[in-house]
């Protein structure tokens, strides 16, 4: 792959890092947008559209909420497509998911890690925040949005960089079944995600009812296809 | 205190903006409270020049716009606009405080229910559902014009409720139109991902045949129940790396 698809990559999974919490959250952060655009970078937007799905799966498992700590999927799935993409043919959805996994649960810990450095940098600056003053409010605040770019952009780094040790030393080990394996397990790890987060936002009450209904009439669709 | 309806509109566009940003410095001491008082900042500049105390009630209203604060990030707008306008209308700073504090629980409560758990899921499941029957590309951007046109709308509709009710914000959260969107956000939200599930598996599995299909409901099934029973030790990606690392291995040693 060329220094200057890594690059795009690099920018792209910047902007997705970026989205998810800082800056504007318009989900281009969620895994179904993230990667077909990074396939379609990569001129293979199939791959993405996969790994998109795929991870949107995954996304389904949590919820965004407060303080909690979660994966972040997003840098991750530009990744796996970058993983995918390259070992067309051989590895396929496994690889990408094994190298997006790991740069999601990476995100996860490094939005902690950020979380920790705002924290001490309002600290720092706390008297002249009780003094009013909005240009060290804004200061502060511009600052941190600076670093999640940074830490955004080092995520995808580390992802692309994963994705490349991957495809160099996973590609061809493996023995067909063994990747068949593989992407089966990456399909079934994501599909009982999937269905263990929706069934636990959809709760014991009468949308339960809707969901069961959703699943038959998706069911039929399927099966007439 | 007189109202300021003169500077409101420049003020509430600015502050929309910087509503954006919101989360941008989010921290574990005053969580959003910094990006509210940014937020908050435009709305607040006609203190500068009220009472010729040469700016104090403006930064006594700026330093309390950054205090704690979290709800969810959509409906911020409320918060700020309501408290903006309880600063201009002269309540009294511990009045301000406690109003603000109030908003933080059912703000983010409505918008964890009506956002997280409701549009977003819908629309990501229409999308997946578009996908999963061969719409491609046009699915996904679908998803993000429709998804970001109601972001939009509800936090402008926020930040707009917010300086018209001000102190008074709560009537606003009893709009009929929100309620009735977070009733029906859940069950839409589950008909729709209950569609897309069974759709996305055989998107997915198109590609498998024989012992793999078979394989492959077994590990759904098998995960969804280690998933379920075991839901505060495991998580989806701590399952998805468990099995690839298995995967890989049995792969190696299969003959």
């Amino acid at each position: 792959m060329s220094l200057e698809l890594q690059l795009l990559l690099l920018a792209w999974g910047t902007l997705v890092g970026l989205d998810l919490v800082s800056v504007p959250q318009a989900m281009i952060a969620r895994p179904l947008v993230a990667g077909p655009i990074a396939g379609a970078m990569l001129g293979d937007v199939a791959t993405g559209l996969q790994l998109g799905v795929l991870f949107e799966l995954f996304q389904y498992d949590i919820l965004p909420m407060g303080a909690t700590r979660y994966p972040e999927y997003g840098p991750a799935t530009v990744a796996a497509v970058s993983a995918a993409h390259a070992a067309a043919g051989t590895l396929g959805l496994g690889l990408g998911a094994l190298v997006g996994l790991i740069t999601g649960m990476a995100g996860g810990l490094s939005l902690h890690a950020l979380r920790q450095l705002n924290t001490r940098a309002v600290r720092r600056a706390a008297a002249a925040l009780e003094a009013g003053d909005p240009r060290v409010l804004e200061r502060l605040h511009a600052a941190g949005i600076v670093r999640d770019a940074v830490r955004a952009a080092v995520v995808t780094a580390l992802g692309l960089v994963l994705a490349q040790v991957a495809r160099a030393y996973l590609a061809g080990t493996l023995p067909p079944r063994g990747v068949a394996l593989l992407n089966v397990a990456a399909v079934g790890a994501a599909l009982a995600a999937g269905t263990a987060g929706t069934l636990r936002l959809v709760g014991r009450g009468s949308s339960l009812r809707w969901f069961a209904a959703g699943i038959v009439g998706g069911t039929v669709v399927a099966w007439l296809r | 205190m007189s109202r300021p309806p003169t500077r409101a509109r420049p003020g509430l566009i600015r502050s929309l903006l910087r509503l954006f940003t919101v989360q941008g410095s989010w921290n574990y001491e005053r969580m959003q409270g910094m990006g509210i008082g940014v937020a908050e900042e435009p709305l607040l500049r006609d203190l500068r020049g009220e009472g010729g105390d040469d700016g104090v009630a403006y930064r006594a209203a700026v330093a309390r716009g950054a205090r704690f604060f979290n709800a969810h990030p959509y409906l911020c707008g409320l918060a700020v606009g309501a408290a903006a306008r309880a600063e201009h209308d002269g309540l009294p700073p511990e009045q301000v405080e406690r109003l603000r504090t109030a908003l933080c629980g059912p703000l983010g409560s409505l918008g964890d229910r009506l956002v997280w758990a409701g549009w977003l899921p819908f629309t990501s499941g229409l999308a997946l559902i578009g996908v999963a029957l061969g719409l491609g590309l046009p699915a996904i951007l679908g998803f993000v014009v429709v998804y970001n046109i109601a972001h939009v709308a509800l936090r402008w509709w926020a930040l707009r409720a917010g300086w018209t009710y001000g102190a008074q914000v709560a009537e606003a959260l009893r709009e009929p139109l929100l309620q009735r969107a977070t009733a029906l956000s859940g069950p839409a939200m589950a008909l729709v991902v209950g569609a897309a599930l069974p759709l996305v598996a055989r998107y997915l599995s198109s590609a498998f045949f024989g012992w793999a299909r078979v394989a492959l409901a077994g590990v759904v099934a098998g995960g969804f129940a280690l998933l379920w029973w075991q839901r505060s030790r495991l998580t989806g990606v701590r399952l998805g790396l468990a099995l690839l690392a298995g995967a890989a291995l049995a792969g190696w040693v299969w003959p």
